[in-house]
């Protein structure tokens, strides 16, 4: 391959240039890659378990449900376990997003039954159940607060007219493999109901089933069993219940798409430039080549590997500064929305990066590339 | 003796190709950072249109919002009994209690988000003059009638006029839509109080209450009245800054996503802008060498570059600025952080949004000229001249 050695020594003739182009492809490319690894931890939400159903209020989930329903819903066929989870929300410290985390009231003898994958010792569950006044954590969460057994934190209420004071930490929770899982804290919801005049009120009931074949029937017969009542509701699975979150916040997949569609169109403008202004530096050179004998068809290939190559190394670079950088922002996005956690720079990502990157080499070199191979002779030697 | 600027804009139009796509390449940069921007701009402006400083909300202490907030019905009389809350001409006060309910409805493409659903009092139309029909008529109480903001008819399915939805027990009919100056209450449902109290059976309370003084300088005296009350126990704010707050915390994600992509797109645009200037500085060699040798000293040249480099940043800016003033007529949606519910509204590019833009793309080509500047005024006269 003469033609693709020749290509790749002209890039290193003018180094500055080869060098700020493939920066800017590569800056371009960084940027496309987070935006679709958004995208792809946005569709992906971690959903653990297919076998768990939420039901909730049809109206909102700023409507409660009695708490009545608990037992009825446990009736119904296939559900082994039902648990009440109440988002308490409130302020811990102050009002930064860094105190911020999932703060729910729930129950201790059934909260393990739904949620199987967060292992405690048993010592701890029973220490937890025995004291009302007391709540357990997620590790990471822990880790990140220093608290130990036995810690006692207060937390002041806003949904609830209620403060949580002097809550004391009595288990440390671990989930294999979901990070953000561990990063909740849960406390009785008996002791929420007492302070407040129990008003026997529960936001989400969460429930086990014993296979995902049973997803659909359970979600019609819960869904009916309220349809008379003053209270309707609506269930859906575990997965579905993530996902309307994201639905609430918009069309943020159309913003990114555009953001996306403007850089590459922008890094297209770059290369395509830098090709056109190597190529006519080089009318000379490749008059020469032609006069030797080489035909317009190999100007035109060793026009179109430079450019090539310029996208394709742009791109791995890209990529990979992506590939470096995706953990630090996941860490920074996950206080706000705990499903950008699981962001990573997937293999689909590499494949659309660099995609993209020989898209862009071929197409900007393309032009200069037909212009060269189509020059006469005569013309390009008398133009200097 | 400086070089014309004339010079600098007639030998970046020399190498018009290449010129015209660096601009494009910065311009780019300039529309996505100025289009970002302009959600978090539209944001701001609907809330600022939502607020009266004349006028105070009341909420549960410890309240974050309205979502959270509920109190007696009690209460909320005494608050519109209170002195300094305004009258209209039949001598009622300016108060009206509000009972806010989320409610899922589904979007015009299927998917689906909470809307605010509002019960008010009929003092809300004295106290919100802004907020006028464009279509159909006023609700009448006590029979399931509701009016729908002007950027929810379009966007949700079934809000219609003549359109019927179920909430809670009751079937609503949709009698009008209203409009309030692109206000944030254009997202949402409104309901007489007492009606939608029934729908949900919501005993005698209500979320906040929002009351009218006859001034600005009265409703911070009313706030303070409320604060003191020591039997009322509630959280009085001005309603300018309960949504001043607001609009500050939805803006925020925007104002952090329009300046990181800012910041990784201009590093591009400016690698371009530097191969640009690195091209005029190669082909200008004999150019540059006769101006030296008439005397000419360095800074000039490189000074003249810098402005080169300026100028052709400063263009794409400005190209830049009006390829986004057509987001102006884009409505936007989202979830209101705060309450939790959807909100509607227009993309707006303010004049300090598109300065800021066109600040960044000067500052780009100035940044990416800046090497190929010192590059062209460190080399000597001698070498300069002998370069073809």
């Amino acid at each position: 391959m003469a033609i693709g050695t020749l290509a790749l020594k002209n890039l290193k003739r003018n180094k500055t240039r080869t060098a700020l182009t493939l920066l800017s492809v590569a800056s371009a490319l960084l940027l496309l890659c987070l935006l679709w690894a958004f995208l792809e931890a946005m569709q992906g939400v971690e959903a653990a378990d297919d076998t768990r159903v939420v039901v909730r209020s049809a109206v909102s989930l700023a409507t409660l449900l009695p708490e009545a329903y608990w037992q009825k819903i446990g009736t119904i066929p296939h559900v082994q376990a039902v648990t009440p989870l109440n988002w308490y929300q409130g302020t811990f410290i102050d009002d930064r997003p860094e105190n911020f985390f999932p703060r729910f009231a729930s129950d201790p003898a059934t909260l393990f039954k739904v949620f199987p994958e967060y292992q405690m010792p048993e010592d701890q569950k029973q220490a937890w159940t025995a004291e009302r006044g007391s709540f357990i954590a997620g590790k990471a969460l822990a880790d990140k607060y220093g608290w130990t057994i036995g810690k006692s934190i207060s937390i002041k209420g806003d949904i609830y007219p209620f403060d949580l004071s002097n809550i004391t930490l009595r288990g440390i929770y671990t989930v294999p493999n979901l990070p953000t899982q561990e990063k909740q804290i849960f406390f009785h919801r008996q002791y929420l109901e007492e302070a407040i005049g129990n008003r026997g009120l529960i936001g989400t009931y969460f429930l086990r089933l014993d296979s995902s074949d049973s997803v659909p029937s359970v979600v019609a017969t819960a869904e009916k069993m309220f349809e008379n009542s003053d209270a309707q509701v609506r269930a859906e699975t575990e997965k579905a219940f993530n996902l309307s979150f994201l639905e609430m916040i918009g069309n943020i997949r159309f913003l990114f798409g555009a953001i996306g569609l403007a850089v590459v169109i922008s890094i297209f403008f770059i290369t395509a430039n830098t090709m056109a202004m190597a190529a006519r530096e080089r009318t000379g050179e490749m008059a020469v080549l032609k006069t030797l004998g080489f035909s317009g068809g190999q100007v035109l290939t060793l026009v179109v590997l430079e450019s090539l190559a310029v996208g394709v190394f742009g791109a791995l670079l890209g990529c990979a500064l992506a590939f470096a950088l995706v953990g630090g922002l996941a860490k920074a996005a996950e206080s706000v929305f705990p499903v950008f956690s699981t962001i990573a720079v997937t293999p689909k990502v590499w494949g659309i990066g660099l995609g993209v990157g020989l898209a862009i080499g071929l197409l900007s070199g393309l032009f200069p590339a037909i212009a060269a191979s189509r020059m006469r002779i005569a013309d390009a030697l008398r133009r200097i | 003796m400086k070089i014309p600027l004339k010079y600098n804009f007639r030998s970046l139009f020399v190498r018009r190709a290449t010129t015209l796509m660096t601009i494009g390449s910065i311009a780019f940069v300039v529309l996505v950072y100025i289009g970002v921007l302009a959600l978090a701009g539209g944001l701001k402006t609907a809330f600022a249109a939502s607020g009266d400083p004349r006028n105070v909300l009341v909420l549960r202490e410890g309240a974050k919002s309205e979502v959270e907030s509920f109190f007696d019905l009690d209460k909320a009389r005494l608050l519109a009994a209170l002195p300094g809350v305004g009258r209209n001409a039949k001598g009622d006060p300016l108060a009206s209690g509000q009972t806010t309910v989320l409610q899922i409805l589904k979007r015009a493409d299927g998917s689906e988000s909470n809307v605010s659903i509002r019960g008010v009092e009929p003092a809300i139309f004295d106290i919100r003059p802004q907020v006028r029909l464009i279509e159909g008529r006023r609700f009448e109480p006590g029979r399931a009638e509701v009016i729908v903001g002007s950027k929810l008819a379009g966007r949700f399915a079934g809000l219609s006029v003549g359109e019927q939805m179920k909430f809670g027990r009751v079937e609503f009919r949709v009698v009008g839509i209203f409009d309030s100056n692109g206000g944030s209450f254009n997202s949402e449902i409104w309901v007489p109080i007492s009606d939608l109290r029934d729908a949900f059976r919501r005993g005698e309370s209500v979320s906040t209450v929002v009351l009218q003084a006859a001034s600005a300088d009265e409703a911070v005296a009313l706030v303070d009245r409320i604060k003191a009350d020591q039997q009322l126990k509630l959280q009085p704010k001005l309603e300018i800054d309960y949504f001043a707050d607001q609009a500050n915390q939805n803006s925020r994600q925007f104002v952090v996503l329009g300046n990181v992509l800012a910041v990784l797109m201009s590093f591009g645009a400016c690698f371009a802008a530097a191969n640009t200037m690195y091209a005029q500085v190669a082909a200008r060699a004999k150019e540059l060498g006769t101006l030296r040798a008439v005397g000419f000293k360095r800074r000039t040249i490189l000074v003249a570059f810098l402005l080169e480099a300026a100028l052709l940043g400063l263009i794409a800016g400005c190209v830049g600025a009006l390829a986004a003033l057509p987001l102006n007529s884009l409505t936007a949606g989202t979830m209101n952080g705060v309450t939790f519910s959807e909100i509607s509204f227009n993309l707006r590019t303010t004049p300090t949004i598109l300065l800021s833009g066109i600040l960044l793309a000067v500052v780009t080509g100035v940044l990416g000229g800046l090497p190929p500047a010192i590059a062209a005024s460190r080399r000597p006269i001698t070498t300069l001249l002998r370069e073809v």
